[in-house]
């Protein structure tokens, strides 16, 4: 195995190996692979949200990626290796390999990465598959997962559903602004764009609206067209709450697309790294209970699986702009 | 920029035709909430072979988007699921494709795209539809 890989960082604990299922592909030494994936705090609450990123361009050794490649599933590998070109297909594979690695660390070291099977809700939103037999834990993990060109990120949360998106800030498109959201967004978002003059801070808004809107989506786990864009608001509002609501009058004439677009649900918006921004979106169980949602706490690790993990929240890296 | 999906919206993966009156597609990719599990009634099915200059557009307005390398290839068998278009490459690409050929692509309709081909299959229909279009200017789709 290629011990020089697995080095143990300030911060990383060792674990014992613990009793785990065969391992998918023979030869691998599962129990080494473990202590090297610290458990990381636990998640407190449902309205604590965890997220992982890695960036695939600073993961470049061959051995490194053949470790990672090694607890895909081979169905994952297969549609890895179908994405077009060397460098999509790197990414298609890290994806699946920071998911699997995630997962496991939430489950107290008892989940070998490779041993995670998913499914897909009527959707198609992908989703745990744990075992019905009764013979392995379950924990009620729920997951998303966004990328862009630089950056791949899987939230993490408990008992309830998230969607996660994460854009460059500074990410050109190449339509027009105001044509993309008059197309897509809704007149009260479109009215809010246009009023800002600056064409740099236009285009930042756009992209935070768009990061909003699309960790909704992803949450709901509808689809795009399960959820269209220009029916609902991502108002920003003054008091840096994130407040949802369906768009009046395309919602109002009974519209049964609306039906279950429901507003109870939570965001957190935040700079990443001054480079992107990065919208989780869970939802609310507490039924208006509190005064006011208590805002989503959120904690951000980057990591190199295996390697080295280092938590970025609290820092300047994570500046939480909701 | 080109960027694996991880995102709500893509175009579907590819559609299996079971038999000629239902086509039913397969999951959607990781990541992509895109709405493609169920089955696509038939008048929104992907049915007749493309016009070679549609797809020769098409691969185009793709290419430009996704700023796909130039050793790469994008042809009318290339999936959009493949080519790393996330959610905002892909509103964009419909948006390129509305100004082009002068239609209107509604989101369900995009569903039923998985690869280039279907995309240009699309668009010649709903050219052709429009070029029949009634007298009050109404689209047909």
């Amino acid at each position: 195995m290629h011990h020089r890989l697995l080095l143990r960082r300030r911060g990383a604990m060792p674990l014992p190996s613990p009793p785990q299922p065969a391992p998918r592909t023979p030869g691998v030494a599962g129990g080494r692979l473990f202590a090297s994936l610290p458990s990381p705090p636990p998640l407190q609450s449902r309205r604590e949200v965890h997220v992982w990123y890695l960036c695939p361009d600073e993961l470049n050794d061959h051995s490194q990626l053949d470790m990672y490649k090694e607890l895909l599933s081979p169905s994952e590998r297969k549609n890895a290796l179908a994405m077009n070109g060397p460098r999509l297909q790197k990414d298609a594979m890290l994806s699946r390999a920071l998911l699997r690695t995630t997962l496991s660390r939430y489950t107290d070291a008892k989940i070998d990465p490779r041993s995670f099977e998913f499914k897909k809700n009527k959707f198609g939103k992908p989703e745990i598959l744990w075992q019905s037999d009764g013979s392995s834990m379950e924990w009620p993990l729920h997951f998303n997962i966004s990328h862009t060109s630089s950056l791949i990120a899987c939230g993490i949360a408990m008992d309830t559903l998230i969607g996660i998106d994460v854009e460059e800030k500074k990410r050109k498109t190449v339509k027009n602004i105001l044509s993309l959201a008059r197309r897509y967004f809704t007149p009260s978002e479109v009215d809010y764009l246009a009023k800002i003059s600056d064409s740099d801070a236009q285009q930042k808004e756009f992209i935070k609206l768009w990061t909003l809107k699309e960790a909704y989506v992803k949450a709901l786990g509808r689809g795009f067209s399960g959820a269209p864009f220009n029916r609902f608001s991502n108002q920003l509002e003054t008091n840096n709450r994130i407040q949802i609501s369906k768009a009046a009058k395309v919602c109002n004439d009974s519209d049964s697309g609306c039906d279950y677009l429901s507003e109870n649900w939570r965001f957190a918006l935040a700079g990443l790294n001054s480079s992107y921004y990065m919208a989780v979106c869970i939802e609310d169980n507490s039924r208006g209970s509190e005064n006011g949602s208590v805002p989503l706490g959120l904690k951000v690790w980057k990591t190199i699986p295996f390697i080295e993990d280092t938590l970025v929240s609290g820092t300047d890296a994570v500046k939480l702009i909701t | 920029m080109a960027s694996v999906a991880g995102s709500a919206l893509s175009f579907a993966r590819p559609v299996k035709a079971t038999n000629t009156n239902s086509i039913s597609l397969t999951s959607a990719r990781k990541g992509n909430a895109f709405l493609r599990m169920q089955p696509v009634p038939m008048r929104f099915a992907v049915c007749c072979t493309a016009k070679k200059e549609t797809v020769d557009k098409v691969c185009d307005i793709v290419k430009k988007q996704l700023a796909v390398p130039e050793d790469i290839e994008v042809s009318g068998a290339s999936k959009f699921s493949d080519l790393g278009a996330d959610s905002l490459d892909t509103v964009e690409i419909v948006m390129g494709l509305e100004e082009e050929f002068k239609i209107s692509v509604e989101e369900s309709s995009a569903q039923s795209i998985a690869t280039v081909e279907d995309a240009a299959a699309l668009i010649d229909r709903l050219v052709a539809a429009k070029s029949s279009e009634k007298p009050s200017g109404k689209p047909l789709e």
